[in-house]
């Protein structure tokens, strides 16, 4: 309880937030204590003077990763995330955390989503030793890394996405939600929340940009065959970011029967927390696959960064794992200094975006730049803000490809692997090129296969004239 | 799981075992249990090379020709084909027996079903498709369940890889340089293109020039993964026949990769036997569910690949129902259909014996579906033995009743499956009525239906999801 004129507020305790790092967790990594705040809090001024309290910890603990909070109680990673949204979804959003950390320990929701997780998406995911590639890579005195790739692409719709999905229907259900919106841009998203509705009977209303729909048909087929209604935004450029929009004043309007599955570690707090855990799979897979392919961790992590959700769920595991270096690579499209790429980590600043504090692509106007890539995926002007934490805290590093790099990429891993990467994938795949000339023999590198490219290889075709 | 094998010294053939009367032999042992008769021991002693050890039995056994020395099952099979080929197909008989029992090649195998397909795949228990049945039939009870074994989720979108890939080694172990291949839907083409680009040979698909247009997505694929695509006026039996030629001319260097269970001895037991690890897994997986077997596997069949490899382990268990769907096309009776089984007579085509469609002439009909990699005039010899026996039974389901039952597993389970699936899953409507409560289906999702999202737009969908 708040009391006036003094800096302490009600939190749960640090091991409830700063622990809960998966879903699955062992008894021992559960939340210790869990009370349900009070409502009144919410809106206390001492809440400004408590984020930089923590903003400064973080900042003193440096490099000691086990002190960082990720996030602490109001969402943030250091200064970034936090919850920037109209006091109608203040409500909603809670409700969300505190069903998140209650099912977190649920034994039933556990064994549920797991059985999902591996009978309906096709869990779980090889770690694929990548043969060829790696031979691709050896020098001439025959030294070089080892190339591993995480098969996300083998999951059910074939990509990451499904797994944030699928535990979102499930817990909008134990919320007793009808009625499931979402946005999307390409549409794999779209066609991902379609999927796990159908699975699930929820209504599915997914919003597009009209633009977005034009060029996009045979995945807005797809929604409807899976029963979902996409209605078509007009607004504005008619691409994604508006049909983000659109999809959060649905969610206003209908906050009590509708959950909003948004498909990436960005948005308000819980979302970026709550999407990274859901896709942490990934990086515990890949944690228990590596000590038994070869006894130890992976030596280089490398994903493709568009949010930020397929990289979160492989390197959140790692993250405490100081020797484990973590790479995440953006859309350069034309060129850095095109100014038409999605480049965000690299050319953004910091600003608020669609709930949360994150770097962005925002012109000297703080207006939004439309961000170009030729990967749908990774065409967002925004970053989810544990990336942007995770950035300046010098834990990972951030490099960029352009679009010509990945479609060499693209052609590339097809012809060696004989595994058709997705265009975004393709990005990380393309920055290989220059990480492992600099890596030491024998270093292994596993490299987020984030999903397949069957629908862009009409694109990369047109583009490398095969 | 270890399977006892026949060891076999490389060279020698297989031991023969005397033919009464079409009556019992044992089945050909090639990797998996073996039967036990009181003539095992006859085969024991014919055998060069260590003893069995144990040999598994199994309950119920009634044996069946199944392929013997010729390839000949009951009086379907053999190996009708020019003198140019015996002594090539002998030694491909020869490499294939040898690679059954070395455990360098099973090893190989095994980890890249596990890493590269992604093998192995769920048994997916279709809860709400059981309970529109259950909802239908307005029953009390419990009802027939119906699981899905999700070769949708295989590398390539299908069961075809797991086929590709296990003679893409051959064909490097033999020592050729380049492999052809004929494809129908292009699933095929793709798992062979992808297995060649993965293992560096040369690949070469064959594709009517009339499914190259329906199935255009698969022949970018193709492109991407390294192969030649050439067009051949007609559709996959044109294909498959030129594809035969190009090989007879190149023979020294050339392996031909049949994608399914036609063709001249020792292809449709070759086939068979890479697929069967479908009905190896199902088999493992039930009594993991349920504790028991199924009681009905379904499976579509155009060739019979995908249906004999859930079948195969099964045959032998007198207590499972094995049933086939083949493709009524527009109708039996507008002689637009693909259903040979149900209309064909018997003779011999691509090398075997078989049924097929043909006019009182003698000559080819040119078959129909709107599931392309059904339409193929002939069957496997070994699925015309199942049916003449009277082990299997088989039935068709039309191209409207295949779009039907897609439209309805995507909107009840949210996956897509292939047209060539769908005509499976149309059966169900017949069959599950007829079934007792608790009765186990396992059907064969063979396929997933991205290829088939064009041809879906274009036919007989509503207008509303347009």
């Amino acid at each position: 309880m708040a009391t006036s004129g003094t800096a302490s507020t009600f939190r749960p305790s640090v091991s409830a937030s700063s622990r809960l790092t998966h879903l699955r967790s062992s008894p021992s990594k559960a939340p210790t204590s869990f009370t349900p705040r009070s409502r009144s809090f919410s809106v206390s001024c001492t809440i400004a003077k408590d984020v930089m309290a923590d903003a400064e910890k973080t900042k003193a603990a440096g490099s000691d990763t086990t002190m960082w909070k990720r996030p602490d109680s109001f969402g943030r990673f250091g200064k970034f995330g936090g919850k920037y949204v109209p006091e109608t979804l203040m409500h909603a959003l809670s409700e969300l955390e505190t069903a998140f950390y209650s099912l977190a320990t649920d034994d039933d929701f556990q064994r549920e989503l797991a059985g999902i997780l591996k009978d309906y998406v096709g869990r779980e995911s090889p770690l694929y030793f990548a043969e060829r590639l790696t031979e691709h890579y050896r020098r001439e005195n025959g030294q070089g890394p080892l190339i591993y790739f995480k098969r996300e692409d083998l999951n059910h719709t074939g990509a990451h996405k499904i797994n944030n999905a699928v535990a979102q229907a499930l817990l909008a259900k134990r919320l007793g939600k009808k009625r499931i919106i979402a946005e999307t841009g390409a549409g794999q998203h779209g066609v991902a929340t379609a999927t796990v509705c159908a699975r699930f009977g929820l209504q599915c209303i997914i919003y597009m940009g009209a633009q977005d729909m034009e060029r996009q048909a045979l995945n807005v087929f797809r929604m409807r065959l899976l029963g979902a209604e996409v209605r078509g935004v007009h607004s504005g450029t008619a691409t994604l970011k508006d049909a983000t929009s659109e999809a959060i004043r649905d969610w206003v309007t209908n906050v009590e029967d509708t959950h909003y599955i948004l498909g990436s570690v960005a948005g308000p707090h819980p979302y970026p927390m709550m999407v990274r855990d859901f896709h942490a799979v990934i990086g515990k897979e890949t944690r228990r696959q590596a000590l038994e392919k070869w006894g130890g961790k992976p030596d280089v992590l490398v994903a493709c960064v568009g949010g930020g959700s397929n990289a979160m769920g492989l390197f959140h595991e790692f993250v405490d794992d100081a020797e484990v270096r973590m790479i995440g690579v953006e859309a350069a499209g034309f060129g850095l200094d095109s100014g038409k790429h999605a480049a965000t980590l690299t050319k953004g600043d910091v600003g608020v975006l669609h709930g949360a504090m994150s770097y962005l692509l925002q012109d000297d106007d703080g207006q939004i730049i439309e961000p170009h890539s030729i990967s749908a995926g990774l065409d967002y002007p925004g970053v989810g803000p544990e990336h942007s934490f995770l950035k300046d805290m010098g834990r990972a590093e951030y490099y960029s490809v352009t679009d010509e790099e990945a479609l060499e990429a693209f052609k590339r891993v097809s012809r060696l692997e004989g595994i058709i990467p997705a265009l975004e994938t393709s990005h990380a795949l393309a920055h290989l090129e220059k990480l492992c000339p600099t890596l030491p023999d024998g270093a292994r590198v596993v490299l987020n296969f984030s999903g397949r490219g069957d629908k862009d290889v009409q694109t990369a075709i047109k583009y490398l004239e095969v | 799981m270890s399977s006892t094998k026949i060891f076999q010294v490389q060279g020698q053939p297989l031991p023969r075992v005397p033919v009464r009367n079409h009556g019992m032999i044992n089945s050909v042992v090639c990797g998996v249990h073996i039967i036990s008769y009181n003539r095992v021991s006859n085969v024991h002693n014919r055998t060069s090379g260590p003893s069995l050890g144990y040999v598994p039995t199994r309950t119920n056994e009634i044996p069946f020709l199944r392929g013997d020395r010729n390839g000949r099952f009951g009086r379907f099979g053999g190996k009708f084909v020019p003198e140019t080929l015996m002594s090539c197909l002998r030694d491909l008989e020869d490499e294939f027996n040898f690679v059954l029992s070395d455990q360098e090649f099973q090893v190989e195998l095994t980890a890249a079903l596990r890493d590269y397909v992604g093998r192995e795949t769920p048994l997916y228990f279709a809860e709400r498709l059981t309970q529109h049945y259950k909802t239908i039939a307005r029953t009390t009870g419990d009802g027939p369940e119906i699981y899905l074994k999700r070769e949708d989720l295989s590398h390539g979108g299908s069961h075809k890889i797991n086929n590709a890939l296990a003679q893409a080694m051959i064909a490097r172990r033999l020592g050729s340089s380049r492999v052809v291949a004929a494809t129908g839907a292009g699933q095929h083409g793709v798992a062979t293109a992808a297995a060649c680009a993965k293992l560096s040979l040369e690949c070469t698909v064959f594709m009517g020039s009339t499914d190259i247009e329906k199935q255009s997505s698969n022949v970018f694929s193709m492109k991407m993964l390294g192969a030649q695509v050439k067009s051949v006026e007609g559709t996959f039996q044109d294909a498959s026949s030129e594809a035969i030629r190009n090989w007879v001319e190149k023979l020294e260097t050339t392996y031909y990769l049949s994608g399914t269970v036609v063709g001249p001895h020792p292809s449709p037991l070759m086939v068979r036997e890479f697929q069967s690890v479908i009905g190896k897994e199902t088999r493992r997986q039930a009594n993991q569910r349920w504790g028991g077997k199924p009681d009905v596997l379904v499976a579509c069949v155009g060739s019979g690949s995908n249906a004999l490899g859930l079948f195969h382990e099964f045959v032998g268990d007198e207590d499972v129902r094995l049933v086939g769907i083949e493709a009524a096309g527009l109708g039996l009776d507008s002689g637009k259909h693909s259903a040979t089984l149900a209309v064909g007579d018997v003779g011999v085509y691509h090398g075997s014996m078989s049924y097929l469609l043909q006019d009182d002439q003698g000559q080819i009909l040119r078959p129909h579906s709107i599931g392309v990699g059904l339409e193929y005039p002939g069957v496997g010899p070994e699925i015309s033995f199942l049916k003449e026996s009277g082990r299997a039974e088989f039935y068709t389901a039309t191209d409207q009743e295949a779009i039907q039952a897609c439209m309805l597993l995507s909107r009840l389970e949210g996956i897509i499956p292939a047209l060539e699936t769908a005509h499976a899953l149309a059966f169900l409507d017949k069959l599950v009525p007829t079934l007792h409560d608790g009765a186990k289906v396992v059907l064969n999702c063979s396929g997933r239906g991205d290829k088939d999202i064009k041809t879906l737009i274009q036919r007989g969908m509503p207008s509303s999801l347009c």
